[in-house]
């Protein structure tokens, strides 16, 4: 290898300028090593660079000197505490305590490859402040995703008791309905109301009938009728001059006396009465099975 | 020509850095700190940055002193660069965060100051060394060693081949060179 040659070509000021890659740098450090005349080239660059480098010189500000020793005796105290002048490895190559910054890079390799006490302390407490980190994110996680199953029970479960209540309203709704409807009726002028006493068969019997002759509606509202035994089913009948018409039959619910119950329509009647017929009804009255009856005022 | 070794007091200060001497970062600071802090200031250009490099420098070069080979150089050379290193990382760090907060050269305070108290007898100010640099060697020197460009860099920025940026800052710090003898 011709020395003059390589003192010229120039690498050994990429070396001093930080400039080659860690395997050139180590090729110029065995050069240096093996020929004097290249060390001595190789000093008197850095030399000349350093020079360059003081010609920057600059004092600085005041209390920057009393801020750096101090922050710096703190920053150095737990290590020496801890380890007390633990040796590191003196490997590194000379010039580059860091990687050089040559090509692309990046420049945190320059602080990792320092095989500094401090960076290694460092990557250790960023290492345990991670896992603490992952822990805690850990147990946030189960946290949330127990809530978060408890908080979708729940909301099955209230989303349950709405359907509850929306049908409990509905039928509500349709409860107040029918009494409005009702009340309507007992209210109107229109209705005549026809007293249904019992029979010598059913003497505590009641009912009664609300009639309209106007829009010819007819309303059964039962106080007590005897249970009809089964198979059997309570008719209305309206007595138009002495001639029976079938107003239709009453409800299981109606005859009970739960509420009002909208029968046939009915033309013309004097009177109303309700006979214990065969369930579906008969085409004309059982006079023998007359329960109530009740003459128009 | 070998290079003369180290004065004693340099070697003093290695040894007792060596046995990790905490009292010997006090000195070393009286030392280079003048030094050290222009370089780091031209880099980074803020003042609080530029302290909080120093700081981080002093720790590095105490927790990694043990890999100073004094038989490859000098402590001053070995230190600057550690300065350097952590400098250029600084602004490059910053680059990703902010691009559009760097100061223009001429606001830094480093040129308003004055350099004063070098540790070296063969110390010339910056005034003599660019007028001896002419502006191209001085463009190739301070891109490498202050603006951390990388060679190739410097190679598309001043649009040359990368054979020229070899040769150039060779022939900057040849001028360099002249001037400590």
């Amino acid at each position: 290898m011709n020395i003059e040659e390589y003192i010229e070509s120039g690498q050994l000021e990429l070396y001093a300028l930080q400039q080659l890659s860690p395997a050139e740098a180590a090729e110029v450090e065995r050069l240096a090593a093996e020929h004097p005349p290249i060390r001595a080239e190789l000093i008197s660059v850095q030399r000349a660079l350093g020079l360059y480098a003081e010609a920057h010189a600059l004092t600085p500000p005041a209390g920057l000197r009393e801020r750096v020793l101090s922050g710096f005796q703190q920053a150095i105290q737990p290590q020496s505490a801890a380890e007390p002048a633990t040796p590191t490895e003196p490997a590194a190559p000379y010039i580059a305590p860091a990687a050089p910054h040559y090509e692309a890079a990046p420049a945190e390799t320059v602080v990792r490859t320092l095989p500094a006490a401090e960076a290694g302390s460092g990557f250790r407490w960023l290492a345990i402040a991670a896992s603490v980190a992952l822990l805690l994110s850990l147990g946030a996680n189960w946290l949330f995703y127990s809530r978060w199953q408890q908080s979708e029970n729940q909301l099955v479960l209230a989303q349950a008791k709405e359907q509850l209540y929306a049908a409990a309203t509905q039928a509500v709704e349709k409860r107040l309905a029918t009494r409005t409807e009702e009340l309507g009726i007992l209210r109107d002028e229109q209705f005549r109301m026809v007293v249904m006493t019992g029979t010598p068969q059913a003497p505590g019997a009641r009912a009664r009938v609300m009639y309209n002759p106007v829009s010819r509606r007819v309303y059964v509202d039962v106080k007590n009728l005897p249970a009809a035994p089964s198979g059997k089913q309570y008719q209305l009948w309206a007595l138009d001059k002495g001639k029976p018409v079938d107003a239709g039959m009453l409800a299981q619910t109606t005859a009970v006396g739960d509420s009002l119950q909208r029968m046939k329509d009915v033309a013309s009647a004097q009177a109303f009465a309700v006979t214990l017929e065969d369930a579906g009804g008969h085409p004309t009255p059982t006079m023998a099975a007359l329960t109530v009856m009740g003459q128009m005022l | 020509m070998l290079p003369e070794s180290p004065p004693a007091a340099e070697q003093q200060l290695v040894a007792r850095l060596r046995a990790q001497d905490e009292s010997a970062m006090t000195e070393f600071y009286d030392k280079y700190s003048a030094a050290l802090y222009g370089v780091i200031l031209r880099i980074v250009r803020r003042e609080e940055e530029a302290e909080d490099v120093l700081q981080e420098a002093m720790v590095k070069i105490w927790h990694s002193f043990q890999s100073y080979d004094a038989s490859k150089g000098r402590l001053f050379t070995w230190v600057l660069n550690v300065c350097r290193n952590l400098a250029i990382d600084k602004i490059r760090s910053r680059q990703y965060r902010v691009s559009s907060h760097s100061q223009p050269l001429d606001e830094s305070p480093a040129e308003r100051q004055p350099a004063v108290d070098s540790f070296r007898p063969e110390h010339i100010g910056l005034q003599e060394l660019t007028r001896r640099l002419n502006p191209e060697q001085r463009q190739i020197v301070d891109l490498l060693y202050f603006e951390g460009y990388t060679q190739s860099e410097v190679a598309d920025e001043l649009n040359m081949p990368l054979g020229t940026v070899k040769t150039r800052a060779r022939a900057a710090i040849k001028v360099l060179s002249t001037l400590i003898r």
